[in-house]
């Protein structure tokens, strides 16, 4: 908790015969993350080369891309199929020798004929373009080709031309352009085609064709709905395909994947002709049960020692180590970055706080119920780790906007009948119900979650740095994160000492200086507290820095940004109450007082209005409560502290989904 | 004589209160729409660099769409002052 899971590195030495059975025990574990070996001479490994596959890698390799190009022409994904195969594992094992290849010479065969097919089609679609334009003209198509003597052209118009050259043309209106085509002796060419441009003339190909061009359309067109026909029964067949076979293929993909992982891993080890040395990270609460294991299995005939981590130079991955309902949050983390080995993991902060936020913003009963139902719907189609995370996100958002929603009394921009808000009101209209709104108490609110997430962020700062730095740079750093609180405390100070705020602490009535007249001014002990701890935090930020110190407005500026906390959520109650007064005040209600034909018609458009109101409403929530709540994470509360950066910790293995062990 | 003064001075406070409330809508008004603008100049640049930088690469979505909204941070100001404006 608030820390990555704490990881050891592990040396494995052993011959080289002992290689399969320690790789297979590895991957079986799923816990190794391989630190790869790279041949660059370092001193411990000289006369080391980087291992080769173990033998049967590259038909393996064969067959999986022969699974891969089957799965991807019947557009098949591992998440299309629930179940596994009914079949064992060295059943599944023999239908890959006897019936993989049946299987893809057949999907094979049925693309390659459907990929026939669609050119043709094309082709023909192409031609029927072509022939359009013609499709007015009476005359056979054959009768514009095979002249000596003459020219045959076709093309647009924009205006009419008078030709002093006998000719024969034929003018038929297209797009509200004159479409002509034309005959004429091959000797006048140049006069003929000087009047042609003049007359902005576009000239269009004849198509190669014999009998009259309406004909010739009509029988591409049956060519193509025949095309289409046999086309959609390949598609079927493949689909067919894709039916029976979906959990043999999936299954395959897995089990061939596994097998290529592991002949392909001694690409990662450092090895020489009799003995191999892998390096890698295990978690430290396994190590234990890992070093056993593979001492088991290679009968004791391999070393394996923990070797003490450099946190100075090794680059350990990290895996998050939080409890069940933080997990999915960190995928919010991901985005960002993934925290460094050294450095606090905020994850289980953000999924309590950001939900909390999403609440605050959103703040109604029936949008939240809303979202509720779409994070349990939408699982049906987001089925990747990473959607399912999300969408556990949004489930706990949805229920923290129903607890802010019952607090603050909204439900789709209406307040809840005979209940009024809890604390603070958000009604806009104080007729409806509410009693207008709290606007300076939200907004002051607002500021005191700012001002508590900030020092929290400075807080976690200041330990970081005690953490990772050293020296006098780790103390300097220690101070600067205590100016920047110190600051942003004494400006508050001076705030409540000179003006009475709603919600905080109100300094103005301490006595005023007057021990020593000229250096009062009129200023009071709060003032003198909060102007000490200002001058002595830029001190202590500008002994880190110099340059720092022109972030200092950032201060009022990141404390404020808190204030869309409440400025968001109401702009998103006024659009819900627009929505409501559109609709219902506006369209339905006048039209119920005489219900008359085209009343009902109007109380359908109000009924319209409300469903796209608040369907546009929620989306904007969405956006809104969320982007702005995990916007005040990465860019206020991330900068002063969270450095990133961590490398993802990858073990070697796999999760089975379709096949055992 | 005392009478009409009493009323032209009423109509006048009134008609002076009208345009106060008026100036503040006013104010509300200006301070959301200049504040827009300069947050939609602001995301224009910034906006067409992060579609730039996903069409690259998918994984920065995320923090292509988060730089995007950075600037909202203006027009939430201007929101709030004229939230305060109409309010308070």
């Amino acid at each position: 908790m608030l820390k990555p899971k704490q990881m050891s590195r592990l040396l494995i030495a052993g011959s080289r015969d002992q290689m399969a059975p320690v790789i297979a025990e590895l991957y079986r574990h799923n816990l190794f993350h391989i630190e790869e070996y790279v041949d660059s001479g370092a001193e411990d490994y000289e006369g080391f080369k980087i291992g080769s596959p173990l033998s049967g890698a590259s038909e393996k390799s064969a067959d999986l891309i022969k699974i891969r190009a089957i799965t991807s022409a019947i557009s098949l994904s591992a998440d299309d199929v629930d179940k596994k195969p009914s079949c064992s594992m060295d059943e599944l094992q023999t239908k890959i020798e006897r019936e993989l290849p049946l299987l893809e010479r057949e999907v094979e065969e049925l693309t390659v004929r459907r990929s026939k097919l669609d050119t043709r089609e094309k082709e023909l679609d192409q031609k029927i373009g072509e022939l359009t334009p013609f499709a007015d003209i009476p005359a056979d198509l054959n009768l514009y080709h095979g002249y000596k003597r003459f020219t045959a052209i076709a093309g647009y118009l924009s205006r009419e031309v008078i030709l002093n050259v006998p000719h024969e043309m034929h003018v038929s209106k297209r797009e509200g352009k004159n479409f002509i085509v034309m005959v004429y002796p091959t000797e006048r060419k140049s006069e003929v085609e000087k009047t042609l441009q003049e007359a902005g003339f576009q000239s269009v190909p004849i198509p190669n064709e014999s009998g009259s061009a309406k004909g010739r359309i009509e029988f591409y067109e049956d060519e193509i709905s025949s095309l289409k026909k046999d086309i959609l029964e390949i598609s079927t067949q493949l689909e067919n395909v894709k039916k029976k076979h979906a959990s043999f293929l999936v299954a395959c993909e897995e089990l061939l994947r596994a097998e290529v992982d592991q002949t392909e891993a001694p690409l990662r080890f450092a090895t020489t002709k009799q003995t191999f040395v892998a390096e890698g990270w295990v978690p430290t609460d396994q190590v234990t049960a890992v070093m056993n294991s593979l001492i088991h299995v290679a009968d004791g005939k391999i070393f394996v020692t923990v070797v003490p981590t450099d946190l100075e130079h090794d680059s350990v991955p990290v895996e998050y180590n939080n409890p069940d309902f933080a997990k999915p949050t960190e995928v919010l983390m991901d985005v960002y970055s993934r925290p460094g080995y050294t450095e606090i993991d905020p994850t289980l902060m953000i999924s309590i706080v950001f939900p909390l936020f999403f609440g605050l913003i959103l703040g109604d009963v029936g949008y939240g119920l809303i979202l509720l139902v779409m994070a349990y719907a939408l699982r049906r189609y987001l089925k990747s780790e990473s959607g399912r995370q999300l969408l556990d996100v949004l489930r706990n958002a949805s229920i923290s906007t129903i607890f802010f929603g019952i607090i603050f009394s909204e439900f789709l921009g209406f307040a809840i009948p005979g209940w009024n808000p809890v604390l603070y009101s958000r009604h806009l209209m104080s007729e409806h119900g509410g009693h207008g709104p709290n606007i300076p108490e939200l907004m002051v609110l607002s500021i005191w979650i700012g001002i508590i997430h900030l020092t929290l962020g400075r807080v976690l700062g200041m330990y970081n740095h005690a953490k990772q730095d050293h020296g006098h740079h780790r103390t300097l750093a220690v101070m600067a994160n205590f100016g920047w609180l110190a600051v942003m405390w004494g400006i508050l100070i001076a705030i409540w000492s000179t003006a009475a705020v709603p919600l905080m602490p109100n300094l103005t009535g301490i006595p005023v200086l007057a021990i020593i007249p000229p250096v009062g001014f009129g200023l009071n002990v709060g003032h003198i507290i909060g102007l000490v701890l200002l001058l002595v935090g830029i001190v202590f930020i500008a002994r880190e820095s110099v340059l720092e110190v022109i972030e200092l407005p950032t201060i009022v500026s990141h404390v404020l940004s808190y204030a869309r906390i409440v400025a968001v959520g109401l702009s998103s109650v006024a659009i819900a109450m627009v929505v409501n007064f559109m609709s219902i005040t506006m369209f339905i209600e006048p039209q119920l007082e005489n219900l008359t034909i085209p009343g009902i018609f109007i109380i359908l458009v109000g009924i319209a209005v409300f469903v796209i109101g608040h369907a546009l409403n929620t989306a904007l929530g969405i956006l809104g409560g969320g982007l702005h709540s995990i916007r005040l994470h990465y860019v206020e509360f991330f900068t002063k502290f969270y450095k990133g950066g961590g490398k993802k910790y990858v073990p070697f293995g796999m999760k089975r989904r379709f096949t055992e062990e | 004589m005392a009478a009409e003064v009493v009323v032209a001075a009423a109509s006048d406070l009134a008609s002076v209160q009208a345009s106060q409330l008026g100036m503040k809508a006013l104010g509300a008004g200006i301070a959301v729409g200049l504040t827009g603008i300069g947050t939609g100049v602001a995301e224009m640049g910034i906006g067409s660099a992060a579609v730039g930088a996903v069409a690259e690469n998918k994984d920065m979505f995320g923090l292509a769409l988060l730089f995007t909204v950075i600037p909202e941070t203006i027009v939430i100001f201007g929101l709030v002052v004229a939230l305060l404006l109409l309010f308070v």
